[in-house]
């Protein structure tokens, strides 16, 4: 095998890695920041200019903490249902491109770090398993607030899923790619938001939904069931649970600036700076949301996705079809 | 090289989680191991140039089907004692299949039809678009659209049935 490509491969692979784990302690304050002064308070100002380094505060006090493991839990699983979390959003951020190609010294780089040729299908294969480790990590501690937070995501995961899938179809219908690379470069024009407005809207729903973040946070409702499926994580495993949530909460909001926001497409920054622009505004929204609304019941959550969402998104890739069709 | 590491690495691990499945006791670790089975079977796929496959394979059984499995034994929570989902007759009915089809396999394997000294016949060149969605599309609503729509109206009739049960009010 080729030198450059190790190089090139290992680069990127620690950028989207350092990328995605320093980001993630941003987002966190961002987040404590945000919803500070969403609810009219400060937020954390302590700790480093505007308190930005609380993050990094919990993260060392969270490795401080003894890992406590339940006496009756089930020792592999419970060991590997964090891993699993983390392993699966960090492998679905592999496929997102967050630039178009550049030459460099002769070489076509491209900023992404595969580009499989069925890189859609990839990302829902990568989502749908991360549930496991969210079921697994309620199953395995063996105890009943976790398991019914297991339950909760399982079902709703699924549901969500399915609609979540469909309306990405009718842009892969309109590109003719299932390579995300692709889909981004065909929206040098036009941004698919403006042609499917209505698939756009599906799709961040299910994305919220899918990554268990508030109004559909039910897996962990603190409320009900203390914190739902991890809690009886501590420590470092814990920390993991918290860096997979946001992990993926980045990587939906990629795929949906990807397959709706124009991808890297931008008027005079470059690429990768649009990218990042539009994560942050993305994840602003998560934020946003999770001040404003209460927390769905679960039976509202069911049925929004099986009769509103499922069929919407249903009808959504009908009428594109029909109308790709008749455009001929 | 790389082929025949990767090959043995995922026919062995599916071997290996079948084995588990079929031998663990607890029902949830069962579930995992096919998952594990699932997924070594969509890398050997890949290896056929599948992806597609490979991909759907993940995506509707190990994520979706699986998913649905493990909801079911975390809902019933057996502990140990998975005899309770596997009535004799069942174990009986399951070793007659079993063995109905390893003696199709061994019969497909080690019959002489073509290939040299025995064995499968060498396969044909693969065209080039081989495996990706679009020609995998074009031969399914064409060459095979009524044993397409035959199966689409079978899965029909499963969720009809599905919800007829699961409505019935027992008195």
């Amino acid at each position: 095998m080729d030198l450059a490509l190790i190089i090139e491969a290992t680069v990127k692979v620690l950028v989207v890695l350092g990328f995605t784990c320093v980001s993630v302690i941003l987002i966190v304050w961002m987040e404590r920041k945000v919803l500070g002064h969403m609810q009219d308070r400060i937020g954390p100002e302590r700790v480093g200019p505007f308190g930005i380094l609380q993050t990094v505060a919990d993260g060392i006090k969270l490795f401080m903490k003894e890992d406590l493991v339940p006496s009756q839990a089930d020792k592999v699983l419970y060991f590997l249902a964090p891993a699993l979390s983390i392993i699966t959003a960090l492998v679905a951020m592999t496929v997102i491109p967050w630039g178009d190609s550049f030459e460099f010294f002769g070489r076509t780089i491209m900023l992404h770090i595969t580009d499989v040729n069925v890189a859609v299908l990839f990302l829902l294969g990568t989502t749908s398993m991360g549930v496991y480790g969210i079921v697994l990590g309620g199953w395995s501690s063996n105890s009943k607030y976790p398991l019914l937070g297991g339950l909760r995501s399982s079902a709703q995961m699924i549901s969500y899923e399915l609609a979540q899938g469909i309306s990405i179809v009718p842009i892969i219908m309109m590109t003719g790619s299932l390579s995300l690379a692709e889909i981004g470069r065909a929206q040098a024009n036009m941004w698919f938001i403006v042609p499917q407005f209505f698939a756009f809207l599906i799709y961040i729903i299910c994305a919220v939904a899918e990554t268990n973040r508030a109004p559909f946070d039910l897996a962990e409702a603190e409320s009900e069931l203390v914190a739902g499926f991890h809690t009886e994580f501590s420590s470092m495993k814990f920390a993991l649970y918290f860096l997979s949530e946001y992990a993926n909460m980045m990587v939906v909001s990629g795929v949906a600036i990807t397959c709706f926001l124009g991808a890297w497409h931008g008027p005079v920054l470059p690429g990768p700076v649009w990218f990042l622009i539009k994560l942050g505004f993305f994840l602003f929204c998560y934020i946003w949301l999770r001040a404003t609304f209460p927390r769905l019941r679960y039976d509202q959550l069911m049925s929004l996705g099986w009769k509103v969402l499922l069929p919407a998104s249903l009808l959504n890739m009908a009428v594109t079809a029909v109308v790709l069709v008749l455009k001929g | 090289m790389l082929e025949t590491v990767l090959f043995s690495f995922f026919a062995l691990t599916s071997v290996v989680c079948a084995l588990g499945v079929v031998f663990h006791r607890n029902p949830v670790h069962c579930a995992l191991l096919l998952v594990g089975v699932l997924l070594s079977l969509s890398g050997l796929f890949i290896l056929l140039n599948a992806q597609f496959i490979a991909a759907l394979q993940v995506i509707v059984y190990a994520g979706a089907i699986m998913v649905l499995f493990l909801f079911v034994l975390m809902l019933l929570n057996f502990r140990q004692d998975p005899d309770v989902l596997t009535p004799g007759a069942a174990k009986g009915f399951g070793f007659l299949f079993g063995l109905l089809v390893m003696v199709e396999l061994l019969w497909t394997a080690l019959s002489p039809n073509g290939g040299e000294g025995g064995g499968l016949p060498a396969a044909p060149p693969l065209p080039a678009d081989f495996g990706s969605p679009a020609a995998i599309g074009k031969i399914l609503y064409t060459t095979w659209l009524f044993p397409f729509e035959i199966t689409s109206i079978l899965l029909l009739v499963a969720v009809v049935g599905a919800v007829v049960l699961a409505k019935r009010k027992f008195a």
